[in-house]
């Protein structure tokens, strides 16, 4: 059966240490300018009691199931693969950046050396071909990030799915992204 | 790079620049060129000798050439064009777009050689004469067909835009019938300035005048929706109401929207030809002219806007 990766951020669990940043950088040789992820520190937020809190915004592709780099892609050059995970096919690309403008993320950005655009790709092409996972989570010194397939019950993200409260980013937009969030609650504060 | 996480740069640029709002110009201005050239032949009573039909015919090949090498050179990989002519997406607006073009570039070729068809009948150019006769021979379903894609090419150029929901600016129904009106605005205004330079001895300055009077109900139309636009994004609350707001009263380029496109494009021509029509009668051509001109510099300074503002103001 065909997998359905997707990966869970975990707000109450994160620190903000850009580890998952740093190992992605390595792992997938990024060029110094661009980064495929970044954990945006925002605040602190003072609340009503007093407390303070922080919220961590992890800043990278979504892996939408209704992706809309995919749609607008004029050659198929953007798709989305058998396991659910989106990819660029760089041989196909001509650089008309449509999938740059059209990603609500801001996933996206144009690779300085192929001049064609890059993102975050879950590490398919390296180490999950590998049967290993993402350079992110498994740096991940608090487990803040969780990964796996959606399809399979026993998989540990699809017990931590079914137990915690998710959302999802803009998912008015109705691209159904694949990355979940786990609301910070510290401080008393949950959205 | 001041904060822990590192460089932000990525996440304001800005990934379609100049060429893509002269190329957007060009091609609505085409599309205009053409639209207006093929309504002019039916109702006027020189047809194809009419030097508004000629500029038009001139234009609309010219303006959408010069508007598609622009495109081809804002790609990062230029020289993978030709894979845009291979492999298709119909859900992708640029895609369908290039099958239009494919369509609407060879018709507007056709269109001018069936409007100078007697120009090929010797010298340099008589090896396409069989073209130039078999263009002639069909005019009215090349007519019909230059009519259908010029619409097409018109709103396309919005729809390209108006699919990205990732910008609210961009994101809305208007925008397709705004470019589509503000071309046809502006391929009229082309076919009066370069009918009267080069086409003049073939013109009836009655017919100018209605072609430019028919300008003016496309400028309060254009008012219409810019008015819609903006007033709509208000009521859609939150994200694209904050900006509208942003859009309208921020940057260099809200000053291009009131100056450039409301102010000089659209206000200006018609303030002028309440004051001043009936004493420029001596001369209504050069008047003409100068607010044709005017409208022009409006529709480019619209399509700056709406792709700059649009893409930096999410």
């Amino acid at each position: 059966m065909a997998k359905k990766y997707a990966m869970i951020h975990d707000n109450n669990l994160c620190i903000g240490c850009q580890a998952c940043s740093i190992a992605c950088r390595a792992e997938n040789k990024i060029p110094n300018e661009v980064y495929r992820i970044q954990v945006w520190i925002q605040g602190p937020n003072q609340h009503a009691d007093g407390s303070l809190n922080y919220d961590f915004h992890r800043q990278s592709c979504v892996h939408c199931e209704n992706p809309p780099c995919v749609k607008v892609c004029p050659t198929k050059a953007s798709y989305i693969n058998q396991d659910g995970i989106v990819l660029i096919d760089k041989k196909k690309c001509v650089g008309c950046l449509y999938c740059v403008e059209a990603c609500p993320y801001k996933a996206r950005y144009v690779d300085p050396v192929t001049q064609a655009p890059d993102k975050c790709t879950f590490c398919y092409e390296s180490r999950l071909s590998r049967g290993e996972q993402p350079a992110c989570v498994t740096v991940c010194p608090t487990d803040a990030l969780i990964f796996g397939d959606l399809n399979n019950p026993s998989d540990k993200i699809s017990q931590v799915i079914s137990r915690k409260i998710t959302y999802q980013q803009k998912e008015h937009l109705g691209t159904r992204p694949k990355m979940f969030i786990v609301p910070n609650t510290q401080g008393g504060k949950i959205r | 790079m001041n904060q822990l996480w590192g460089s932000m740069d990525q996440y304001h640029q800005i990934a379609w620049h100049w060429e893509i709002a002269v190329y957007l110009f060009l091609a609505g201005l085409s599309a205009g060129a053409a639209i207006s050239a093929v309504v002019v032949k039916k109702i006027s009573h020189h047809s194809e000798s009419n030097g508004l039909v000629k500029a038009g015919a001139v234009i609309a090949p010219i303006a959408i050439a010069a508007g598609l090498l622009l495109l081809i050179f804002d790609l990062t990989r230029p020289l993978n064009f030709w894979r845009l002519l291979v492999h298709y997406n119909f859900t992708s607006v640029m895609s369908v777009g290039v099958l239009a073009l494919f369509i609407y570039f060879p018709l507007t070729l056709l269109l001018f050689a069936a409007t100078f068809h007697e120009k090929f009948s010797s010298g340099m150019f008589a090896c396409f004469k069989p073209i130039a006769g078999l263009a002639k021979s069909l005019g009215k379903v090349i007519d019909a067909l230059v009519l259908l894609f010029g619409v097409i090419i018109g709103a396309y150029t919005g729809f390209l835009l108006s699919a990205m929901n990732s910008h609210s600016l961009l994101n809305t129904p208007v925008l397709p019938i705004l470019f589509l009106a503000s071309g046809l605005s502006s391929g009229i205004c082309a076919n009066i300035i370069v009918g009267m330079v080069w086409f003049h001895q073939d013109l009836n300055i009655n017919e100018v005048a209605s072609l430019d009077h028919t300008d003016k109900i496309i400028i309060y139309i254009e008012l219409l929706l810019l008015f819609a636009l903006f007033v709509g994004m208000f009521y859609q609350g939150q994200e694209a109401a904050a900006t509208a707001a942003q859009a309208l009263t921020h940057s260099a380029w809200a000053g291009v929207f009131w100056i450039g496109a409301v102010g000089v494009g659209l206000l200006l021509p018609l303030v002028l030809n309440f004051a001043f029509s009936s004493s420029f009668k001596s001369s209504p051509s050069k008047f003409i002219m100068f607010n044709a001109t005017l409208v022009i510099l409006g529709v480019l300074s619209l399509r700056f806007y709406i792709l700059y503002a649009g893409q930096m103001f999410s």
